[in-house]
C-alpha cells in the first residue's frame, strides 16, 4: 500500500505500535554487529526454535543496539502491563528458562541489568507498566543515566528490519509535516535555528550548507550522506545504520524536499556489510510504502536514494575524495575552491552531510529548533553520540548534550579505567585529533573548546587509554596508520608522513635522537600547514598533542649520548 | 584570454605590500610568474586544471588582517587581493619541502637545482634507494604525465598505482599497454625529466612504461620510419578531410619537398 | 570469470553513482581477487581505460590482484583494538602460520604455502566494544588473545 494521507500514516501507526506492544509476550534480541558477534543470532535461533516448535504465543523481533556494549548479549522481554525488562550477558543455557519464566510473567533476576517502565521515543511515547521494582530502573544505571538519547531513542528497543515499529513510534510524521505543510525554505529555516553542526567531524552549520546547495546553479544536484566512518575506534554511524535505518532516510527525504534534489546517494563503506544489509531492506520497504519513489505523499515531489560502497580507503570520508569515488575514481581529494556545494559528484552542486547529522533532522522537524537549540550548549546545540571504547571500564554508546566534559563521560558514564587501571588520557576525533591528558578532563565536549586543546570531536569516537598505554607508541600507530591511508597525492602527506614514521620507528626502538625530536616537530608542523587535504592536516596532531602532553615519554626513549 | 573574446578588467592587486596592474581572474601564479615576482612551482600546467601536488606555490592570502597559507594556482586575481609570498614562515615551509623533495628524487638534476637557489641543498631525509627504478629516481609524482595522458590525449595509457609512499606511476600490470600511441607527451611535460624513450627504425620504445613498444610508420616516399603508427592514426582522424591522401602518409622531410614541388608547379593541385 | 556472469554484475548498476566499485567489489567477493582477464573484460563492457580500472583496484584495500587462500583471516587494527594488544595477535597468528610479515605495496596480504590460510589486516569494522576482534571468512571473533588463536585456527582445519 502506498502511504499518501496522514490517516495512511496513521494507521501504519497503529500496526506498528501493535507490532511493539502484541497484548502478549515480546522477546527483542540485541543483533547489530556486536551482538551478533557475541553470539546474538544463536540466541534468537534458539529462541526462535523453541517458540516454533511449542507453538507458543511469543512474538520474537531482532532489535538494534540499545548502546551498552559490554553487557552484549542483551535481551529484552516485554510483559503485558509490566515494565519492560533488559536481560544482560545472555547465554544460549538461559534461553529456556528465559521463555518459561515470561510465561509465567517473570524474569531471570541473575540476568536483570535493567526494567524500564516508559520510554520516549522523542517523536511517540510508550508506556510499558511498572512492577518489577527489586530491580534498578533504566534511570539508576549509571551508564543510562547521565545520557540524553535522541539519536539513540529507538535503537535496541524496535525492529530495524520492519518500517511499521519506526512508524509505530512516530517515525516519518515529520517528513509527511515537511513535505505537505511546509515551504522548503522554512525548513532549512528552523534547520539553521537549531545550530545543527555537522557531525561528521568539521563542526559546519547544516542549515548553511543546505542554503548554499539549494541557492547553487544547475537543475541537477544530489545529496550525499557520508557514512565511510573510517575513523579507528568510531562507531556510532554503524550501530544508527543497522539499529534505525529509517531515521537516516527520514532525515535524508526532509532534506532532498528543503533543497528540491530527487536524487540521494548513501556512501558507506565496505566493512560494514550488515548495515548495508539493513539500509537496502529499509530502503525496499521505504519504497513500497511510497515514502520513497515519485509523488511522495501526493506532493509531487520525487526522490529516491541509491547506496553506492567504498573499497577500503579512510581518505574517502574527505568530501572530494568521496565524490570522487562515488564516480568510479580512486579517492584522491581535489583542489578546493571550487566547494562540493558548487561542483561535486559528477560536476553538480552537491550537500554531504555525515549519517548523524541527517539522523538529527527528523527532530528538529518533529519538536522544533527551539526545542533541539534548548539542549547542549551556546553555539553547540543538541547531542553527540560517541564511541567510549578503550582501557575504559563501561565500554558503548554514549549519547550526551554537547557542551558536556570529557571528565563526566570516562568516569560518571564511563566508570573509569577498565581493570581498575589509572586513565591517563583520552584520543578523541580519531587520527586527525590527539590525545588529551586526564588534567584536561574538565574539558566540555564542543567544536571549539576540543579544538583549543589540540584535537578536535571528529565523527565521535573516544579511546580512552590507561597508565599502561605508551603514549609515543601511540603516536607512531596514528602515523603508521595516516600514512598506509595517504592517498599519496601530495608531497607533504606521502613524503613527510612516511619519514615521520620511519622517525617514530626510531624512537620507539629506542635509537632516536634529540635531533630527531627536532627533525619530527618540524615535519609535523609543514606537514600540517601545507597538505592538500583534512588527512595530512590533521594527522600530525597526535603527534604535536603528545609531545605537548607527554614529552617526558619522548625523554625516556631518547639515547643519552644523542 | 584577454586577447580572444571579451577583455577581462584590469584590477589592482598587492604582492609583498607593492601595488600591481592584473588581470581580474588570472590564476595568481601565472600573474606573479608574469610579473617577474618568482614562486616555485612543479605540478602546474596551463593546459590542465590546478592539481594540488607539489605545494610548493604556497604563498600568504591576507584578508582582513588575518594571512592564510594556501596555492598559487588555486587564486583567482581580484580586486584588493593582497598576498605575501616569502615571510619566514613560507620560506621555512618551502626549505622542507625541498628537503622531501631532495629525498625522494635524489638523481634529479631539475630539483636539486631548483632546491639549490631556494637555499637547500642537503637533505636531513632517508634518500630513496633508485634500483630498477624505471624512472631512475627523478619523478616526484607530480601527476603531469598520467594527467596529460588521459585528459588531453584521451590515451590514458598509464595512471597512478597503489596510494600513499607506495605510488608509482605506470601501465595496468606493468605490462606493454597497446593503447599507448607513442605521443611522448609524458616524457614531453614531465618537469623532472624522469620519463624515457628510445627510437628504434621499427619502433618506439617507452622505456619507463615497461618496454611498451609503438611500432612506428614509415613514410610512403623515403620508406624510413618517423612518428608512431598509432599517434599518426590519431592525428589523420582530426584532420580536415579536404587534406590529400598523398601527404598524409609522408614524413616531415618528404612532405616539405611535396608541398615544395607542388608550390612550383611540379606537381597538379587537385 | 565468465562473460555471462559478469554481464549480470553489470546489469544490477544501471546508474553511473558507485557503479565501477560496485562491480569491481561484486567481483572480489565471488572471485576472491580480481583476475586479469576479467578486469579487461570490465574495461571493454564499462568502456573504461585499463590504466584506470588498475588504478582502482590498487589503490582501494577491498581489492586483491592475488587470490586469498582457503580461509581468510582479517585482523583489526584499529585504535581501541592496538591498545589492547592488536599487534600481539597479529604476531601470533604468523608465529603459528609460518608467516613472515612482509608488507607488499602497502597491502598486508599473506597466505600459507599450502593456500589454507590468508591473513590481512583491516582498519577497524567497528566492533571497537569487543576488542581485539578478528575475522576470519566474515565470522566476527571478539575479546580475542594469543592464548585463543591455535583454537580459532583449528576450528578451521589448522593442526597444531
Amino acid at each position: 500500500m502506498r502511504i499518501q494521507t496522514s490517516e495512511d500514516l496513521d494507521s501504519i501507526r497503529k500496526k506498528g505500535l501493535q507490532k511493539i506492544q502484541p497484548g502478549g509476550i515480546r522477546i527483542g534480541v540485541g543483533t547489530s554487529s556486536c551482538g551478533i558477534a557475541v553470539g546474538g543470532m544463536a540466541l534468537y535461533n534458539l529462541l526462535d526454535e523453541i517458540i516454533q516448535t511449542k507453538n507458543l504465543d511469543i512474538s520474537l523481533v531482532k532489535t538494534g543496539c540499545i548502546g551498552f556494549c559490554k553487557e552484549e548479549p542483551i535481551v529484552s522481554v516485554s510483559i503485558p502491563g509490566k515494565a519492560l525488562v533488559l536481560l544482560r550477558k545472555v547465554k544460549p543455557d538461559d534461553v529456556e528458562r528465559i521463555i518459561s519464566l515470561a510465561l509465567h510473567g517473570d524474569v531471570p533476576s541473575d540476568r536483570v541489568l535493567c526494567t524500564i517502565s516508559d520510554w520516549d521515543h522523542i517523536t511517540g511515547n510508550l508506556v510499558y507498566g511498572n512492577e518489577f521494582d527489586t530491580f534498578p530502573e533504566y534511570g539508576e544505571i549509571p551508564f543510562f543515566a547521565h545520557q540524553k538519547k535522541v539519536i539513540l531513542r529507538d535503537s535496541g528497543l524496535i525492529n530495524p528490519e520492519d518500517i511499521d515499529e519506526y512508524i509505530g513510534i512516530g517515525g516519518y510524521f515529520a517528513a509527511y509535516k515537511a513535505l505537505t505543510s511546509m515551504k522548503p525554505d522554512a525548513i532549512i529555516d528552523e534547520v539553521k535555528r537549531s545550530g545543527l553542526r555537522g557531525r561528521g567531524g568539521a563542526g559546519f552549520p547544516a542549515g548553511l550548507k543546505w542554503e548554499i546547495t539549494k541557492k547553487a546553479p544547475g537543475e541537477e544536484k544530489f545529496i550525499v550522506c557520508n557514512a565511510d566512518e573510517g575513523d579507528p575506534g568510531a562507531y556510532m554511524n554503524r550501530n544508527e545504520m543497522e539499529s534505525d535505518p529509517h531515521m537516516l532516510l527520514e532525515g535524508m527525504l526532509i532534506g532532498a524536499y528543503a533543497m528540491g534534489v530527487s536524487e540521494g546517494l548513501i556512501y558507506i563503506r565496505a566493512e560494514y556489510p550488515l548495515a548495508i544489509e539493513r539500509l537496502m531492506l529499509a530502503l525496499d520497504q521505504a519504497r513500497t510504502y511510497g515514502l520513497l519513489g515519485k509523488n511522495i505523499f501526493n506532493t509531487g515531489f520525487d526522490f529516491d536514494i541509491r547506496i553506492a560502497t567504498g573499497a577500503g580507503a579512510f581518505v574517502c570520508g574527505e568530501s572530494t575524495a568521496l565524490a570522487a569515488s562515488i564516480e568510479g575514481k580512486t579517492g584522491r581529494p581535489r583542489l578546493r575552491p571550487p566547494r562540493l556545494t558548487e561542483k561535486g559528484v559528477f560536476g553538480k552542486p552537491t550537500d554531504l552531510n555525515n549519517v548523524e547529522t541527517w539522523c538529527n533532522v527528523p527532530v528538529i522537524i518533529a519538536k522544533g529548533a527551539l526545542w533541539y537549540s534548548s539542549i547542549g550548549a551556546k553555539g553547540n546545540t543538541g547531542t553527540k553520540v560517541f564511541s567510549l571504547v578503550g582501557k575504559v571500564d563501561n565500554i558503548g554508546m554514549v549519547e550526551v548534550p554537547l557542551g558536556t566534559s570529557l571528565h563526566s563521560i570516562i568516569y560518571d558514564i564511563g566508570n573509569g579505567g577498565a581493570l581498575g587501571k589509572e586513565v591517563k588520557a583520552v584520543q578523541t576525533g580519531g587520527p586527525s585529533g590527539g590525545c588529551i591528558p586526564v588534567r584536561l578532563f574538565d574539558t566540555p565536549v564542543d567544536f571549539e573548546s576540543l579544538n583549543q586543546v589540540g584535537t578536535m570531536m571528529g565523527s565521535g569516537g573516544l579511546v580512552v587509554m590507561d597508565e599502561d598505554t605508551n603514549m609515543v607508541d601511540i603516536a607512531r600507530y596514528f602515523i603508521n596508520f595516516a600514512s598506509g591511508e595517504s592517498c599519496g597525492k601530495c608531497v607533504p602527506c606521502r613524503e613527510g608522513l612516511k619519514h615521520m614514521l620511519l622517525i617514530l620507528n626510531r624512537i620507539v626502538a629506542g635509537k632516536g635522537t634529540r635531533q630527531d625530536i627536532e627533525l619530527l616537530r618540524e615535519l609535523a608542523e609543514t606537514v600540517q600547514k601545507t597538505s592538500l587535504c583534512g588527512l595530512g592536516q590533521t594527522a600530525p596532531n597526535p603527534v604535536l598533542t603528545t609531545m605537548q602532553y607527554f614529552k617526558e615519554e619522548y625523554d625516556d626513549l631518547i639515547s643519552p649520548e644523542a | 584570454m584577454s586577447l580572444f573574446g571579451s577583455v577581462n578588467r584590469m584590477v589592482t592587486i598587492t604582492i609583498n605590500k607593492n601595488q600591481y596592474l592584473a588581470e581580474e581572474g588570472e590564476i595568481f601564479l601565472l600573474t606573479a610568474l608574469r610579473l617577474n615576482i618568482d614562486i616555485p612551482h612543479l605540478c602546474y600546467e596551463k593546459a590542465l586544471e590546478p592539481y594540488g601536488a607539489c605545494r610548493l606555490c604556497m604563498v600568504d592570502v591576507v584578508t582582513c588582517g588575518k594571512t592564510t597559507m594556501t596555492p598559487a594556482c588555486t587564486i583567482k586575481v581580484h580586486n584588493g587581493l593582497e598576498i605575501l609570498t616569502d615571510t619566514p614562515e613560507i620560506i621555512k615551509h618551502r626549505r622542507l619541502l625541498f628537503e622531501l623533495y631532495l629525498a625522494e628524487a635524489p638523481k634529479s638534476e631539475v630539483i636539486r637545482e631548483m632546491a639549490a637557489k631556494y637555499g637547500v641543498t642537503k637533505t636531513r631525509f632517508l634518500k630513496k634507494i633508485v634500483h630498477d627504478d624505471p624512472l631512475f629516481g627523478k619523478c616526484i609524482l607530480c601527476g603531469l604525465c598520467v594527467r596529460v595522458c588521459n585528459e588531453i590525449m584521451g590515451t590514458s595509457a598509464i595512471n597512478f598505482i597503489n596510494r600513499g609512499p607506495y605510488t608509482v606511476i605506470n601501465t595496468p600490470f606493468f605490462e606493454h599497454n597497446p593503447d599507448c600511441a607513442g605521443c611522448a607527451a609524458c616524457a614531453q611535460v614531465c618537469p623532472t625529466k624522469a620519463i624515457v624513450f628510445e627510437d628504434s627504425d621499427a619502433e618506439r620504445i617507452m622505456q619507463s612504461w615497461s618496454g611498451t613498444a609503438v611500432p612506428l610508420a614509415t613514410c610512403s616516399s623515403c620508406k624510413k620510419s618517423y612518428a608512431p603508427e598509432k599517434l599518426m592514426d590519431k592525428v589523420l582522424d582530426k584532420l580536415d578531410p579536404a587534406i590529400i591522401e598523398e601527404l598524409r602518409t609522408l614524413c616531415p622531410e618528404c612532405r616539405r619537398k611535396y608541398i615544395t614541388r607542388m608550390e612550383i608547379g611540379r606537381i597538379p593541385r587537385s | 570469470m565468465d562473460e555471462k556472469r559478469l554481464d549480470e554484475i553489470i546489469e544490477k548498476y544501471p546508474y553511473p553513482a558507485g557503479r565501477t566499485l560496485g562491480v569491481l567489489r561484486e567481483i572480489q567477493i565471488q572471485e576472491r581477487h580480481i583476475p586479469m582477464d576479467t578486469l579487461k573484460l570490465v574495461s571493454e563492457k564499462l568502456d573504461l581505460p585499463l590504466s584506470e580500472l588498475f588504478a582502482l583496484v590498487t589503490f582501494y584495500s577491498f581489492f586483491s590482484l592475488k587470490p586469498v587462500g582457503e580461509h581468510l583471516i582479517t585482523v583489526c587494527m584499529g585504535t581501541p583494538c592496538h591498545v589492547k594488544g592488536a599487534e600481539k595477535i597479529l604476531e601470533t597468528l604468523e608465529e603459528h602460520l609460518g608467516l613472515s610479515g612482509e608488507v607488499q605495496d602497502g597491502k598486508y596480504l599473506q597466505t600459507t604455502p599450502d593456500n589454507k590460510f590468508t591473513v590481512e589486516i583491516a582498519r577497524c569494522f567497528g566492533a571497537c566494544s569487543m576488542a581485539p576482534v578478528l575475522h576470519v571468512d566474515g565470522e566476527l571473533y571478539g575479546y580475542v588473545t594469543p592464548e585463543r588463536i591455535p583454537d580459532i585456527l583449528e576450528m578451521y582445519g589448522w593442526k597444531r
